[in-house]
């Protein structure tokens, strides 16, 4: 590859590139489009029947050669993951699917289930084929009712015609999925607590290693990716590595689905390369902020937030530019903050979050995020808080960032950390005045 | 591999935990989840420490620091919790660090913020572990200000233990517990985040292994409820002794204060009981403190008694001894007398010059097996058949087949002790059932972890071992007695055979009956097995080997009591519960009985001397793998009360002999001379021994009566004190008369009906409990001291009701 780099085209950072067109998302919205016939006519399936055709490792060497990195959030290259497997031994093996997308600020995945579940059963019919899994297991969020029941319904018309079920698509590849709706526990988005989950068990993490690969679901060897990941498996496979590693940046590969909410024009998900800026994605695809803006944040409520800026804006949208910004990408979920919002108040409903869905395993976890966090936001906004408060609270998330059992403590302290890094004025106005810079108003009064 | 912990190196064997780590190399680190013996699962966070490890090149080699050519150590981004980090080649670990304190002080905090300091009324105060962690580890402040989290404080998880869910840290430990040592799952976490407690179904903790969890629990939320609140840790005298109310030899530590036993915790042998006792042995001490405890000897005043000191009793009694013939005298103790009991029951037999001495309960068979194993050899053994409801028999090798299905082999000991992070040990591990297979008159626990579970008939264990050992001989077997076909019974053998490791547990229903013995002796030479024999009390090995044995079959003790005695002394035996023995007593020229209660064979005697618990007594047991155990008396008020060996004391006094055995130190000189060591030296944990197999002695034992088709089952509560644990009884309820729901339902029976029924012709006062594990047609009764585990004929038709359970709407 590097002989030719120096010839190489720019590669795809912007939607408006005319190089680039929509795959992912490119029949959501359209009527019909969760139907076998409409996904067999726009050249569904054919990935499969191609990865089907190919040795399982020249699968998995595909997607490894195309640089996608897991959407589920923390952006681990997915094909290294499926080359985690064991080598074959006779046990079954499980691919895992997680659509329990319960991130505030993410709803990209919603929209693939309800409106094009088929191409999540190709793309797992197609890393099940890569790992030699001939289970697949799709764990939905509890509250997206209408993608299951538009799953359910896609995945009973795959089996109808083969494409689940014994010798899938005319191959001797055994494959298919089981669907398991999850009661709405946001812990269970974490990989070890959703298989706990699954298993019928109490939803808490797991101790890593093992790692699914080694143990994952029953005990036996799993990978579980996220349902865009698989999505976009499809299309790498469908088009070669090469289509997909000619988008994005020199860490961040292919399209990605960001989804934007807040006060803009046009909230809503869109397909743009990674490496898309920030002011594409807001300001052209979003029709901006329909009111002042004063902080974004970039990848779903658990990543930290950056203030708005014209900097901010000209940001590429990928893994190592948010790293270097002490941010992350996340699931690509896009929050705008408006100016007149609280920064304590919006991260106090934050906070309330994580307080909810703790599982209750750890004790910085349960006693910090789930307990003494929330209490100290509702002293402050109670107008009662001291100085003493504001760095008890920057010491306590101190502590809760990195020594907890699972991701979700760091969750909910990083971009707690975040807002007092950048908003620290207004906790000190809050303090001082005893009522909020920016006031709550009454949205709803006439 | 090399470990630096805080500049000190050290080799330790790789897969070692870092907390091993650290503490093997001399420090501390906090820790509330890890327990050992359970998996490590980092849920509390308080071990933390700044981890680093070299990285190697993809050649293989190590990267090196530039400026000290030493291979570079790279620190982990975050703190890791060292229970369940593994170690790794030239780690790092950093404990004393500014960075590791500030993450304990903040751990500390975050434990207590929800936690009462209600330290001073609480029963754990003073040996709570996070009493001490927060004095070590906290900053002794909190910045808490808000309203902790209110929970109940009295939360009865069974009539055993009582939860205060305020005081729950979260550990997991007692949750953990119950699904990774005994298996029952029967308490877990319920709500989540902040609100989470444990909690159990509607029915409470029905496991064997409950009280276990008391002992573990860091804090004081979990309690025993025989003890709470009835002392401070600090005012109890800890005893570490060996249990007798099995022949596990478990160790047990027997707190007691101002001269009552209050409590009784696991002790720690790793090599019999791990840190685990059954409730039977934890809950079932409440007797030793009953009031009608015989504090003074009794002698008979025509037909009541007197209170008479030793000297009168024992004046007495050996002038009307000096009156009998010395083959006429007949001496008998219970079979959890310690070796000790046994020199002074013997020295008593010979002074008098009879023959007529024995132990009961004891089986016709030896208890020394020709291929015997250790507890520890069934906790790493390969294959397993065990013969009768040992949950029940002994349920301290219950745990342990447990642990040979999980297949991890017993840790090896740190210089600090047991690992506390045994990194193999796993939450949910999956347990080889195939090694298992379980051979039972009716449904025992243990079939649910059994690869081969066979129900056989009553008495029908002698057909099935000999039929299976007809297979082994490539004989023809009949499929019907087998419970299986043919070509898995085969598979069966081959597995036996093939096994590194294979061991028969032989229980009290093969024990009973000699051709059963014989056809599981038979069975195990021609599969390669070696034995474990369940004694049917705790010293029965040791009474054997030390010879409290008659000198002829028909002077054993069923002889004595059939009539061969015109005189008898009786330690512990209770035969007039049997109206027919009862009557035999009764014209007894001379009846002495030891006993801590007025039983009913004490209320015929002429002479009645108080006797001590289990828990009041030193002396030597031996456990049935021929562990010899040292047991010691607790500092607790038994009045007058003194074990055989004062009993003996006072009678040569009397004799004017000094009798061997006549204090624990005399009999001990003579047992260093049979044993060829000092039992005074025994160290806790005990000395395995070879044992010598005993002459074999024909016993009428069992009394020959209608071997009917009942069965009198073995249970880990002793039903002769079960009405005086009033703890134990509120858990387990009564002395059960099991029947099968359609057996029940014909005799228009349901549970919790009390009944009297005649059991082998004796009377038993018995709760019913329907239950699909009991066959058609059998009824099981719990086994006594006088009527030990094997079948029994239970008179249903002559059955009386006295008290109906309450109708269930």
């Amino acid at each position: 590859m590097s002989d030719t780099a120096s010839s190489a085209p720019k590669p795809i950072t912007s939607r408006f590139d005319p190089r680039f067109e929509p795959t992912l998302y490119a029949h959501v919205g359209v009527p019909g489009s969760h139907t076998l016939s409409y996904y067999r006519s726009h050249g569904g399936y054919e990935a499969a029947s191609k990865a089907l055709g190919l040795e399982p490792k020249a699968v998995v060497d595909e997607v490894k050669a195309s640089g996608l990195r897991g959407r589920g959030g923390a952006g681990f290259p997915t094909g290294v993951k499926w080359s985690f497997m064991p080598p074959v031994d006779g046990r079954q093996r499980f691919i895992v699917c997680n659509a329990d997308e319960s991130e505030p600020g993410s709803f990209k995945d919603r929209y693939l289930l309800e409106d094009d579940p088929h191409q999540l059963i190709e793309g797992m019919l197609i890393a099940g084929w890569a790992i030699q899994a001939t289970i697949g297991v799709v764990y939905v969020r509890g509250e997206y009712y209408h993608a299951y029941g538009r799953l359910a319904a896609a995945i009973d018309e795959a089996r109808a015609a083969g494409i689940l079920g014994r010798g899938v698509l005319g191959s001797e590849f055994d494959f298919d999925l089981i669907l398991h709706r999850g009661a709405g526990a946001y812990i269970c988005g974490e990989e070890t607590a959703l298989m706990n989950s699954f298993e019928g068990l109490r939803a808490n993490p797991r101790l890593k290693p093992p790692f699914p690969a080694q143990a994952g679901v029953y005990g036996l060897p799993s990978t579980i990716n996220n349902v865009e990941s698989f999505c976009a498996a499809v299309h790498i496979v469908a088009r070669g590595a090469a289509w997909h590693a000619a988008m994005g940046t020199d860490d961040s590969k292919g399209m990605k689905l960001y989804q934007v909410s807040g006060p803009v024009a046009r909230p809503g998900v869109y397909e743009v390369p990674m490496g898309a800026t920030f002011r594409e994605l807001i300001m052209e695809l979003a029709g901006g902020p329909s009111e002042p803006a004063k902080a974004i944040i970039p990848g779903g409520s658990s990543t930290p937030l950056l203030p708005w800026s014209d900097a901010t804006l000209d940001l590429p949208m990928d893994y190592g530019t948010m790293a270097k910004h002490r941010s992350m990408l996340g699931t690509g979920g896009v929050i705008v903050i408006p100016e007149r919002k609280c920064i304590v108040d919006a991260y106090y409903n934050v906070v309330r979050f994580y307080a909810h869905e703790s599982c209750g395993k750890c004790t910085p976890c349960r006693e910090g995020s789930a307990t003494w966090l929330p209490k100290m936001y509702q002293k402050l906004l109670a107008g009662q808080g001291t100085h003493e408060d504001l760095a008890l609270m920057e010491d306590m998330v101190k502590h809760m960032r990195g020594t907890a059992f699972c991701p979700l403590a760091d969750a909910c302290a990083m971009p707690v950390q975040a807002s007092f890094e950048h908003f620290r004025h207004e906790y000190e106005h809050l303090v001082d005045q005893g009522e909020s810079l920016y006031p709550r108003r009454r949205e709803w009064a006439a | 591999m090399k470990v630096t912990v805080n500049g000190t190196v050290l080799e330790l064997d790789p897969g070692t935990s870092a907390i091993d780590a650290v503490f093997a190399a001399g420090f501390d680190v906090p820790y509330f989840c890890s327990q050992p013996y359970m998996s490590p699962i980092g849920a509390c966070r308080m071990c933390l420490a700044r981890i680093g490890a070299p990285r190697k090149e993809r050649d293989g080699s190590w990267i090196l620091d530039e400026s000290s050519g030493e291979p570079k150590v790279f620190y982990f981004p975050a703190m890791m919790a060292t229970c369940t980090t593994a170690i790794m080649e030239g780690m790092v670990i950093d404990t004393l660090s500014k960075d590791v304190k500030d993450a304990q002080n903040a751990m500390v905090e975050f434990t207590l913020i929800n936690h009462p300091l209600d330290c001073p009324v609480c029963d754990k105060g003073g040996a709570c572990e996070l009493q001490d962690r927060a004095y070590e580890y906290g900053t002794g402040r909190s910045r808490f200000v808000f309203d902790k989290r209110h929970q109940e404080k009295h939360h009865p998880l069974s009539a055993l233990i009582t939860l205060d869910r305020e005081r729950c840290i979260h550990c997991k430990r007692c949750v953990r517990y119950f699904e990774e040592v005994p298996g029952d799952e029967v308490l877990d976490f319920i709500e989540r985040g902040g609100h989470t407690y444990i909690g159990t179904l509607e029915d409470g903790l029905p496991s064997n292994f409950t009280g276990n969890i008391t002992d573990i629990c860091p804090v004081g939320a979990l309690l025993d409820a025989t003890s709470r609140f009835r002392g401070r840790n600090w005012e109890y005298d800890h005893t570490f002794t060996t249990s007798l109310d099995d022949a596990s030899g478990s160790a047990i530590v027997v707190d007691a204060r101002t001269g009552r036993i209050e409590r009784i915790k696991s002790g720690l042998n790793p090599e019999v009981n791990k840190s685990w006792i059954d409730d039977g042995i934890r809950f079932g001490h409440e007797y030793a403190d009953d009031p009608e405890r015989l504090k003074r000897p009794l002698l008979r005043r025509g037909e009541g008694f007197e209170e008479v000191s030793w000297e009168e009793a024992a004046a007495f009694v050996a002038e009307r001894l000096a009156g009998f013939s010395g083959k006429d005298v007949g001496v008998a103790i219970r079979a959890d007398a310690t070796l000790e009991e046994g020199v002074a029951a013997r020295a008593l037999a010979q002074h008098v010059g009879t023959g007529q001495l024995d132990h009961a309960p004891r089986h016709g068979p030896s208890l020394v097996p020709l291929h015997g194993a250790t507890v520890l050899d069934v906790a790493t053994a390969d294959a397993l058949l065990v013969l009768g409801d040992v949950t029940e028999e002994l349920p301290a090798l219950d745990l342990r087949i447990k642990d040979a299905l999980k297949g991890v082999s017993p840790p090896e000991l740190f210089a600090h002790g047991v690992p506390i992070a045994d990194l193999r040990l796993k939450e949910r591990m999956p347990r080889a059932s195939e090694r298992l297979a379980v051979v039972a008159p009716y449904r025992v626990d243990l079939m649910k972890y059994a690869g081969a579970a066979v129900q056989v008939p009553v008495a029908g264990e002698a057909a099935w071992l000999q039929a299976m050992a007809a297979v082994a001989h490539a004989q023809p077997a009949d499929e019907a007695v087998l419970g299986m076909p043919r070509a898995e019974a085969e598979s069966l053998v081959r597995a036996w055979r093939e096994a590194q490791k294979p061991i028969m547990i032989v229980g009290g229903f093969v024990l009973a009956s000699e051709a059963a013995t014989e056809a599981a002796a038979s069975l195990a030479k021609a599969v390669g097995f070696r034995q474990v024999l369940v004694p049917p009390m705790a010293n029965g090995v040791g009474l054997e080997i030390t010879q409290v044995l008659p000198s002829h079959a028909r002077y054993d003790y069923q002889g004595m009591l059939g009539g061969s005695a015109k005189a008898l002394v009786l330690s512990n035996l209770n035969p007039a519960v049997d109206p027919a023995v009862a009557e035999r007593l009764r014209s007894c020229e001379l009846l002495v009985v030891h006993d801590l209660f007025l039983t009913e064979t004490a209320r015929l005697a002429h002479v009645v001397l108080p006797g001590t618990s289990g828990y009041e007594k030193d002396g030597t047991m031996v456990s049935l793998e021929g562990r010899f155990l040292p047991v010691r008396a607790a500092p607790v008020d038994a009045g007058e009360a003194r074990d055989l060996t004062g009993v003996v004391k006072a009678l040569g006094e009397a004799f004017g002999q000094r009798l061997e055995g006549r204090s624990v130190r005399s009999a001990r000189r003579v047992l260093r001379k049979e044993l060829g060591f000092d039992p005074t030296e025994l160290h806790r944990l005990g000395l395995l021994r070879e044992l010598p197999r005993r002459r074999a002695i024909v016993s009428l034992n069992v009394r020959e009566t209608v071997v009917g088709d009942s069965l009198r089952v073995p249970s880990l509560a002793r039903p002769e004190y079960l009405g005086r644990n009033a703890h134990l009884r509120a858990a387990l309820g009564g002395p059960a008369l099991r029947l099968h729901p359609e057996d029940a339902a014909a005799r228009g029976l349901r549970t919790g009906d009390e009944v009297v029924v005649p059991v082998d012709g004796v009377p038993r006062r018995l709760e019913v409990r329907v239950s699909d594990a009991v066959p058609r047609g059998v009824s099981l009764v719990p086994a006594t001291p006088e009527a030990p585990a094997g079948p029994a004929a239970v008179a249903l038709d002559d059955l009386v009701h006295e008290r109906r359970a309450l109708e269930v709407a």
